[in-house]
């Protein structure tokens, strides 16, 4: 399950520009940071899957599509994007707008 | 001592029976001292029996039908016509080196000769005014290289040929060499010299054309091997181009062996390829005013004709072809492009029935700025798919397990849903 997906992501391109500074310093091996990536590789995974849980809703026009090794790969425009989070309590402090003039107490 | 003859049953009556007890009508030898080491000769190279020997004595000339042997002995010059083939075996550079000088000397011959080269081996072949014989020389080989068995009074003969011992190969070279004059020539062949025929001689005796020839070839071709050799030959072109020129006006029907490719007697392997070859080939020198092509001669083809023709199919040869069909060349070859790359917008042809073409093939392409800019961005979702789900160009996204990167930014998602118009 460990594919290299993540590593072209912010953080796994920090990664591996570290490690090349490393290997170009002679600190460490190629062979070692081979290893760190690979680590890196299940590290993300296990992560993105058990701490992660929200949810990201999208919308918008697709321009290209392309499945290719059992990869989609697609190609969106004008898109939004809305993130749905699930919470267990949620506590919201509204205030009057300032519309009614008669009395507004409720009961 | 292998013998090889070269026997006339004609002419040689008097020689061959000095020299050689049998008469054998296309068998060919050739005489080679004793205690040399032998290069091989095939007969059956030697013994082409194609054409036909003119045997020269000096003011002799002696023709032999076809097949006949020429038996080349001490003390006489032969003129042959007779394409004779002698292959050399590897390595043998003190054989081929062996200088002959090629003493055409009547009576009064200058002593010089004599005296400097005791032992010349005056093997002229003559280029005979049959044009369809051709000399395929045995020059390349030391081939009559008589040892000791020359007499010398043989020298003074009308023939005044003498016999170069091979032994003394290199004193004689030089001082055959340096003995230059005008009576005296001499022609290398494959790092063999041999002195050209003097203009002592009469004009029935024709320069040693394939011998010559050989030589120019030599000359011409670049390092004798040898370094005496071949400072020598080198030093010496001038004489002999210039006396080869003269006697070479003459001759037309000669077919001289090449030795372009055999320059000196060391590469010897070399020529054992090229002896084969070079001696049925025709001369390139250019000093032979006429040259006899043997091959080729039923060659019609012109490269108009083949350029043309390739160029329609290919457009390598646009070069060869001649204006005239440039024209022609550029419709078929537009139109062979168009056929082949089917890239109608990259050809720019001012043909009317080409460009009506353009117009129907241009909106093929759509898009073009697909692969290279539309895939380069910087907000990239890396994520994995549980369903992509397509009705009609409606899709729909069920993504999982995402890293989001927007404008710098990086998001996380577990869950992802999509909805996209394509």
């Amino acid at each position: 399950m460990a594919h290299q997906l993540h590593r072209n992501t912010t953080l796994g391109n920090s990664l591996q520009e570290s490690l090349d500074e490393l290997i170009q310093s002679q600190q460490i091996t190629r062979q070692l940071a081979l290893q760190v990536l690979l680590q890196f590789d299940k590290a993300i995974y296990s992560v993105l899957v058990q701490k992660v849980r929200n949810r990201v809703n999208s919308r918008g026009s697709l321009n290209t599509y392309r499945f290719c090794d059992n990869v989609w790969t697609f190609v969106l425009n004008d898109v939004e994007f809305r993130e749905v989070t699930e919470l267990d309590k949620v506590k919201i402090v509204a205030s009057c707008d300032g519309k009614n003039t008669g009395s507004n107490t409720t009961e | 001592m292998v013998s090889i003859c070269l026997c006339s049953p004609f002419s040689c009556h008097t020689v061959c029976t000095k020299h050689c007890s049998h008469q054998q009508v296309g068998y060919t030898s050739l005489l080679i001292p004793a205690g040399k080491t032998l290069p091989t000769f095939t007969t059956a190279e030697l013994g082409t029996s194609n054409s036909s020997a003119n045997f020269t004595f000096p003011g002799y000339p002696v023709h032999v039908p076809a097949g006949v042997t020429l038996q080349m002995a001490s003390g006489y010059l032969y003129k042959v016509n007779v394409p004779i083939m002698v292959t050399q075996t590897s390595g043998r550079a003190s054989i081929l080196q062996h200088p002959f000088q090629q003493v055409f000397q009547q009576l009064g011959q200058p002593s010089i000769i004599q005296t400097s080269i005791p032992q010349l081996n005056p093997w002229c072949l003559q280029a005979t005014t049959e044009k369809s014989q051709r000399m395929e020389t045995v020059l390349q080989q030391p081939v009559v290289l008589r040892s000791g068995t020359v007499d010398r009074k043989r020298l003074e003969n009308a023939t005044g040929d003498t016999l170069l011992h091979p032994g003394n190969q290199h004193k004689i070279m030089s001082e055959a060499l340096l003995s230059q004059t005008e009576n005296s020539q001499y022609i290398s062949l494959s790092g063999v010299v041999f002195p050209p025929q003097l203009s002592q001689m009469d004009s029935n005796v024709e320069p040693v054309l394939s011998v010559s020839a050989s030589m120019t070839q030599n000359l011409h071709g670049g390092p004798l091997s040898t370094g005496p050799q071949g400072a020598q030959h080198q030093h010496t072109p001038d004489v002999q181009l210039r006396v080869l020129k003269n006697r070479m006006c003459g001759c037309d029907s000669v077919k001289q062996p090449r030795n372009t490719e055999e320059p000196s007697s060391l590469p010897l392997s070399k020529k054992d390829s090229n002896s084969q070859m070079d001696l049925s080939l025709q001369v390139t020198d250019d000093d032979i005013n006429e040259i006899i092509q043997i091959d080729g001669t039923g060659d019609t083809a012109s490269n108009d004709e083949i350029g043309s023709t390739r160029d329609v199919d290919e457009n390598k040869f646009l070069g060869i072809t001649d204006a005239g069909d440039l024209k022609v060349l550029e419709e078929a070859s537009s139109i062979s492009n168009e056929d082949s790359m089917a890239n109608s917008s990259d050809n720019e042809d001012p043909q009317v029935d080409l460009v009506e073409e353009d117009p129907l093939n241009s909106g093929d392409d759509v898009s073009e700025q697909d692969v290279p800019d539309l895939f380069d961005t910087d907000n990239v979702i890396v994520c994995q798919y549980e369903k992509i789900h397509r009705s009609k160009n409606k899709w729909k996204f069920y993504l999982k397990d995402g890293i989001m990167c927007f404008g710098g930014r990086d998001y996380v998602f577990a869950k992802a849903v999509g909805d996209a118009e394509w």
